[in-house]
């Protein structure tokens, strides 16, 4: 019917159509698993209806997990491409699609869940609270984040992947050169991602803000609250930015307006600019995150507390404040005053400052410290040669003159590879590592993991420090082919076999997450990484409601205190506790909100008015919903805190 | 803050505290939504293509009286805070209802506005300028239609359940939305409007 | 604050009256582009703290310093926007 022909995908393959024969089976497996299980009651009281922010953050870290796989193989697929000249693995549509999705997917639903899980599980464990400020909108970040990464993950095999790149650029983007429903796509499924994202940035700031222990001053909270703080609120800065923006590329697409034309008074670099002043924050959204997991593994596995605690939060105080300053440094080139150009020159080279402070004092705190060389550690010492490479190519990124010769070359690609993957990538896992205890309650595998942290450096430099060289001579990003003649060929070989190692080393983690559920030990302490903070003062597994007695606090190490100085964490009597009730709401809207999405890329008017409705439907449910939690008896407390090991 | 004894209803428990702060956060993230807007719309300004430009479109008398019935409607629910605070659950809620009235009037001078737009030539595909000046006011303008809906349903509340810390809570929340409103309107009315038409 | 007399919403409603009737100056006079823009600048942000103080209570409790920081940040990364995107597209610099 001719209806069901705007979802065939335009530019089909071999391995297209293999995978939807995989997501179909996939769909059916689960489905049978869950029946034949009968875990649909289980899934949906434990999981879909949620808003405990430890079990979403779980959520939040297993999608990120997914995606990595997903992204990873765009990676090496495009890899593979350029691994020899002229090679005939991917056409040029399609090397386009995979460049595009492998970014989309990469930094909105790899590394965002990844960083915002962790935000989610630690800050309120950190600060001594028992859930955020508002854990029913925290629920409805979830799942805005799940359905908006399903729209855009569907978009391959139903209606035609978005192929502008990452950044979908105007007017490529447009309706002229883009024809299949693939931007729009790009623009709703990240719209609804970023609502929940802008979402979660209330909730935390409230939250670290408003929910602190008693005693814990600004001045004292962990670094990776302070950096979670400093994360959301650059988020609630530029989050809106993208929002107009993705409504106005939606409108041009859709609704026929002229922002991003060619004609018409359309000034297609305003996008870009847009685009940027919410992308460039963005980067810095994920890496002060990642700072602040290295701050707390360095410091735990140096035995030292952090070095030059004040500096580390002005530098990420100023670090926000300059990140919205530099945006201007990705379009060097496209036009603009040499006064301009200068001025985003500068600003973008001073960020460079903050940044090298906070380097040296992890340095400092290593310093005369007694280094425990665990798998977090590993990650968190290959992390600062690695990403200070990075942070100086980007110093020569900065000069706008140099960079007519850098831009949009491989040089850029590596770049910016070299911070994310060492700065956010490494945190991830280091932070995975580090929490996995506290999360389920056994270790992850040390020798696993460290064949996983070298074969991952030394894949990555394989990979991508080629890209430098090629890059200084000439050979530009975002191309799908390149012939024998260039040059190139060796060094692009070394690469994908680069890629490949890094392949293995992400096998490795599946591998370890299989072999540890099977044979790691359940009987750890609470504590297994005698460390320094909060969150560890929990049991595990950590209950609902997370401290049993409120906490006092007078350092910012209130757990060394209490096991070192004879601090008295846990000071009050028990008592019942007041917690929030779970609800399918957010589920439920997550699900119309898909509904609305995917109507609006195809342009199905009719059903975008009625899932519209039906979002707006939930809201006055909410509105006139009386619901105010429930409370968790005195006996049910004491039962639990005496299982779990009684308060410490 | 002190009222001679108790603190105000609507702060008066921790999520009610909670709730407003989380609020206000929220309005700094519209201020950088706004921003975003009138960002574009200065570069677009000139940018008519064949279209009209903002001193061949712009009239003076709606304007006057959209300005003029958003502040009023404005000073109306401050008032309906302040009955609030008293524990006037009668007067909370005429007030609120005059000022949801004001923005429907407000609401309709700006749809006769569009239509006076749409007829001149000057619809919302016709170049940059009118793309990113029908966005702005739009916005705005979905902005108040979402908070009449949303201040029906709390003045139903209010009838069915009386002044609570919950209500007032929602009350004031919602007052918070409807003067940020009120400001957005002043940049709108002195950056678009008189801007375009010195 | 209990007094029965909304003094403060009065006097700030007339406030924002002449404020906007100050503002409508740009319309009725012809003046130089600098001049208009400075009474629009200064009439806008005055009722804008206007509004901010007076009727949305901003300073009342004690998370006032993280209200008006929230707010001056956001103008301040707002005016940022605005005028690096007339560097980089308006002003031929």
């Amino acid at each position: 019917m001719e209806f069901f022909e705007r979802f065939a995908v335009p530019h089909p393959s071999p391995a297209i159509y293999a995978s939807m024969v995989a997501i179909g089976l996939t769909v059916i497996a689960i489905v049978a698993g869950l029946t034949y299980f009968k875990k649909w009651g289980y899934l949906w009281r434990e999981w879909l209806t949620t808003v405990d922010h430890k079990r979403l953050g779980i959520m939040y870290l297993l999608c990120a997990l997914i995606m990595l796989f997903r992204g990873g193989v765009d990676a090496i697929m495009l890899r593979a491409q350029l691994a020899v000249p002229d090679n005939k693995l991917l056409d040029s549509q399609h090397y386009n699609e995979v460049f595009s999705t492998h970014g989309v997917v990469m930094i909105m639903f790899m590394a965002m869940p990844f960083i915002i899980g962790f935000m989610n599980y630690i800050v309120p464990l950190q600060i001594g609270a028992r859930d955020v400020a508002f854990p029913r909108l925290n629920a409805i970040s979830f799942w805005l984040f799940f359905m908006g990464a399903m729209l855009f993950n569907i978009s391959f095999v139903v209606g035609g992947s978005p192929d502008a790149g990452w950044t979908s650029y105007f007017p490529l983007a447009s309706n002229d050169f883009s024809t299949s429903v693939g931007t729009n796509y790009y623009m709703l499924s990240l719209q609804i991602a970023g609502l929940g994202t802008l979402m979660t940035g209330i909730n935390m700031i409230t939250t670290i803000m408003k929910m602190r222990a008693p005693g814990m001053t600004l001045m004292k909270m962990p670094m990776f609250t302070w950096s979670t703080l400093v994360a959301n609120l650059i988020i609630i800065t530029v989050f809106p930015v993208l929002t107009v923006a993705l409504a106005m590329g939606t409108m041009d697409r859709l609704f026929g307006t002229n922002f991003f034309t060619t004609t018409n008074g359309g000034m297609d670099m305003m996008w870009a600019n847009l685009f940027w002043v919410w992308g460039h924050p963005e980067v810095y959204i994920l890496i002060l995150p990642a700072f602040g997991l290295y701050s707390e593994i360095i410091s735990t596995f140096s035995s030292r507390n952090l070095y030059g605690y004040k500096s580390m939060v002005a530098s990420m105080v100023i670090i926000s404040a300059l990140s919205c300053l530099v945006w201007a440094h990705h379009f060097f080139t496209m036009g603009q005053g040499a006064l301009a150009n200068s001025f985003f020159s500068i600003t973008t080279m001073a960020i460079a400052v903050p940044t090298g402070v906070k380097i040296f004092n992890w340095l400092f705190t290593m310093w005369k410290g007694k280094i425990r060389f665990t798998v977090p550690m590993l990650y968190s010492i290959g992390f600062i040669p690695l990403f200070t490479i990075g942070g100086v190519t980007g110093v020569m990124l900065a000069m706008s003159a140099a960079d007519y010769q850098y831009h949009n070359t491989m040089f850029l690609v590596a770049h910016f590879h070299n911070t994310i993957i060492p700065g956010v990538v490494f945190a991830m896992l280091a932070g995975l590592t580090y929490y996995w205890p506290k999360m389920f309650g056994f270790m992850l595998n040390e020798r696993i993991g460290k064949w996983t942290f070298w074969l991952l450096s030394i894949g990555f430099v394989l990979a991508f420090f080629p890209m430098y060289i090629t890059g200084l001579d000439g050979q530009a990003r975002r191309m799908y082919t390149y012939s024998e003649a260039t040059g190139y060929s060796t060094l692009n070989m070394v690469s994908f076999v680069g890629a490949g190692i890094m392949a293995v080393a992400f096998a490795l983690i599946v591998y370890n997450v299989y072999y540890s559920v099977r044979y790691a030990s359940r009987n750890i302490s609470s504590d297994p990484w005698d460390a320094r903070t909060l969150e560890w003062a929990t049991h595990t597994p950590v209950p609902e409601y997370n401290f049993a007695v409120v906490p006092q606090v007078k350092t910012s190490e209130p757990l060394w205190d209490a096991k070192k100085r004879k601090h008295v964490l846990f000071p009050g009597k028990l008592n019942k506790i007041h917690m929030p009730n779970n609800s399918g709401v957010p589920f439920i809207l997550g699900t119309i909100f898909f509904v609305w999405g995917f109507s609006f890329v195809f342009a199905i008017w009719p059903l975008v008015i009625i899932s519209t409705i039906g979002i707006f439907t939930c809201l006055a449910f909410r509105s006139f919903e009386k619901d105010h939690g429930r409370y968790i008896s005195l006996e049910e407390v004491t039962e639990t805190e005496e299982k779990l090991g009684g308060a410490k | 803050m002190k009222a001679g004894h108790a603190q105000p209803l609507e702060y008066s428990t921790h999520q009610n505290d909670l709730n407003i702060f989380g609020f206000w956060v929220f309005l700094g993230a519209e201020i950088m939504l706004f921003a975003t807007l009138f960002t574009t719309y200065f570069v677009y300004e000139g940018r008519t293509g064949t279209g009209p430009s903002g001193a061949e479109m712009f009239e003076i008398t709606p304007v006057l009286i959209e300005t003029i019935v958003l502040l009023t409607s404005s000073f109306l629910i401050g008032l309906g805070v302040h009955a609030m605070r008293l524990g006037n659950k009668k007067a909370t809620m005429a007030f609120f209802a005059l000022t949801l009235a004001l923005g429907l009037v407000f609401l309709g001078v700006e749809i006769y506005e569009f239509a006076h737009y749409v007829h001149i030539g000057a619809g919302i595909q016709i170049s940059a300028f009118t793309a990113i000046l029908m966005t702005t006011l739009g916005t705005h303008g979905m902005h108040v239609t979402f908070g009449l809906f949303w201040g029906t349903a709390i003045l139903i509340q209010l009838k069915k359940r009386g002044l609570t810390p919950e209500t007032a809570n929602k009350s004031f929340i919602f007052s918070l939305y409807w003067h940020f409103l009120d400001v957005v309107w002043i940049f709108i009315f002195s950056f678009i409007y008189l801007k375009g038409m010195m | 604050m209990s007094e029965l007399f909304p003094r403060k919403q009065i006097i700030g409603f007339i406030f924002s009256l002449i404020l906007t009737a100050a503002a409508l100056v740009v319309y009725f006079m012809d003046l130089s582009f600098a001049a208009g823009m400075t009474v629009l600048l200064v009439t806008a942000f005055a009722q804008a703290l206007l509004q901010l103080i007076v009727f949305m209570h901003a300073g009342e409790t004690e998370d006032k310093w993280s209200i008006y920081g929230n707010v001056y940040f956001m103008v301040g990364i707002a005016i940022v926007t605005i005028l690096g995107t007339l560097l980089l597209f308006a002003w031929d610099m």
